[in-house]
């Protein structure tokens, strides 16, 4: 699990309040019971917070699974 | 043309025989014999409208055609689009109502020029908009690419199963089911059958025998007492879910005789345990398009506001629920109530829910079910007053001493009995039904052929023998 991914999962599982979520690369929305459209923004605005960084609303709503979040965060950071 | 008149029958006998008979020659015959049988279904009544139809896929059409490239138009392009989408719904539905309010704010001699009587709302309006709308957004957003063929979308747009009440499909289920030939698949038109038969007796037997009942009690709702209407408005909830959901059950069963699936719309919402639930579950094509399309670009604009943002797209987003279904005021107040209704659950405390989900998990769910139900019994007093006064007056009434009395009736008590008879029997069936497809999802229960045929049999003998002298038409081809 690649640092990143690791800090998605820590604030998920505070965002879901599920202690024991375990988030990978290839884990999708629909397969988390507590991940629906309202979770999903706040999950967001943690991870801006928590990164220092915004994403616009067609990347919020273009990833299709928690890898494509990470990468979307790496270009942040790296820019 | 509506499902449950005779020239349906006709129509729909005569249509499936040569739309099969087509899918034996090229998939151009099936689709231009599809577009020509909904031109004809929705040109029944008012050939008129047809031209509106072809406009607005034309239209819509070209846009998408024109979102074909990353190119400097599509901004303009798009905003060309939804701005004549919402312009066209406006201007049929809305134009009226903001003129008569515009009068009631500012006097009788304002916009004395505007004539409020001449227009006609055409059939089927706000469910093609939206199709058009999502259709012209999802290309944009590179979701999928736009049609190129012209059938496929003007079918997509005018599939005359879901044109007049939904449900409101989406390009990227409906599209691909157009490019491809249909085949001719005797288990998927039996089960289709079966819906349709479902929803026929929902619609005739239930719908329209309690909006004899309903129509008596509400018409004259100064002679009645609160007990009278307390149980007008149980039978009014059963009526409006029973006539909704029994033409999408129709339009479903339809489409699958034709070899097409359409989206579910109704889950078995009257069971929820909270009014999120029941949203999730009633009307599920229009309230999963305003999610996506209303609620969520609203959320992430009002993301740093918190929970308030939160409170904030969901407040607008039901109350454009409510404006979409009509014209009134009523309407308005009643989305923009259910939207305040959600805020307990945008404050939850997903820890203590958990907790008592384990504790008192069956306490829990009766209570949850019966607050649910109630609270959407009780505001269905809105949905169905013509205006606020009206729906303040049946509360008045709910809340009187009269609500002790014993309820009188002028559509007569036997018949008020049997229609509450068949509401509970509803209930009943459809709870013992609701993990399946459909409320007639019976193939896979018994092992004998012959008791199929005794539930087929007795459904459609109670249609035949319960069915009103007058059909009253689907409520929800009004919207």
């Amino acid at each position: 699990m690649t640092e990143i991914i690791e800090q998605i999962n820590f604030l998920a599982r505070d965002v879901f309040e599920n202690d024991n979520l375990i988030v990978n690369e290839s884990t999708k929305a629909s397969e988390i019971e507590e991940w629906d459209s309202l979770t999903h923004i706040m999950l967001v605005v943690a991870i801006e917070k928590h990164f220092g960084i915004r994403f616009s609303a067609r990347e919020i709503q273009s990833w299709d699974n928690v890898g494509e979040l990470s990468d979307s965060i790496k270009m942040k950071i790296v820019k | 043309m509506l499902f449950t008149s005779s020239i349906f029958l006709v129509f729909s006998v005569l249509f499936f025989l040569i739309y099969w008979v087509f899918s034996r020659f090229s998939l151009l015959c099936q689709n231009g014999w599809l577009l020509i049988g909904s031109y004809i279904f929705y040109g029944w009544t008012n050939w008129m409208l047809l031209f509106i139809l072809v406009a607005v896929s034309s239209v819509n059409f070209l846009c998408g055609r024109r979102i074909i490239n990353k190119s400097k138009i599509v901004k303009p392009i798009l905003f060309f689009g939804i701005l004549f989408n919402v312009g066209t719904l406006v201007y049929f539905k809305y134009a009226n109502f903001f003129i008569e309010s515009f009068r009631d704010i500012f006097g009788p001699s304002h916009l004395e020029n505007l004539s409020t009587a001449k227009l006609i709302i055409p059939l089927g309006i706000s469910y093609y908009t939206f199709r058009n709308i999502s259709y012209l957004l999802d290309i944009s957003r590179e979701k999928y690419k736009p049609v190129k063929n012209w059938l496929v979308y003007y079918n997509y747009v005018s599939f005359f199963p879901s044109l007049l009440a939904g449900p409101i499909d989406r390009a990227n289920n409906f599209v691909p089911q157009l490019i491809l030939p249909r085949k001719f698949d005797k288990e998927g038109i039996k089960n289709g059958l079966r819906q349709f038969l479902w929803g026929l007796f929902k619609k005739i037997v239930i719908a329209d025998n309690c909006a004899i009942v309903t129509d008596a009690i509400f018409d004259s709702s100064n002679a009645q007492s609160g007990s009278s209407i307390l149980v007008g408005l149980f039978i009014y909830t059963l009526q409006i879910y029973a006539d909704f959901s029994g033409y999408s059950d129709m339009a479903i069963g339809t489409a699958r005789m034709l070899g097409f699936n359409l989206v579910k719309n109704f889950n078995f919402p009257l069971y929820s345990k909270s009014i999120p639930e029941f949203w999730r579950k009633w009307h599920i094509s229009l309230t999963s398009w305003l999610s996506e399309y209303i609620f969520t670009p609203l959320n992430i604009a009002f993301r740093n506001l918190g929970r308030l943002g939160i409170v904030l797209a969901i407040v607008i987003n039901f109350t454009i629920c409510g404006i979409w279904h009509g014209a009134n005021t009523n309407y308005i107040v009643f989305g923009f109530v259910h939207g305040l209704f959600f805020i307990p659950s945008v404050l939850k405390f997903p820890r203590l829910q958990d907790f008592l989900t384990r504790r008192y998990e069956f306490v829990n769910d009766l209570l949850g079910f019966l607050a649910t139900f109630l609270t959407v019994m009780f505001t269905f007093a809105i949905f169905k007053a013509k205006s606020i006064t009206i729906a303040i007056d049946y509360y008045l009434l709910l809340f009187s001493r009269s609500i002790w009395t014993v309820p009188t009736f002028s559509s007569g008590k036997t018949h008020v009995a049997m229609v509450l008879l068949l509401c509970i029997s509803l209930l009943v069936f459809e709870w013992y039904q609701r993990n399946r497809e459909h409320g007639l999802t019976i193939h896979t229960l018994p092992k004998h052929r012959a008791w199929r045929w005794v539930i087929y049999s007795a459904i459609l003998f109670t249609i035949c023998f319960l069915m009103p002298r007058s059909n009253s038409p689907f409520i929800y081809t009004n919207f």
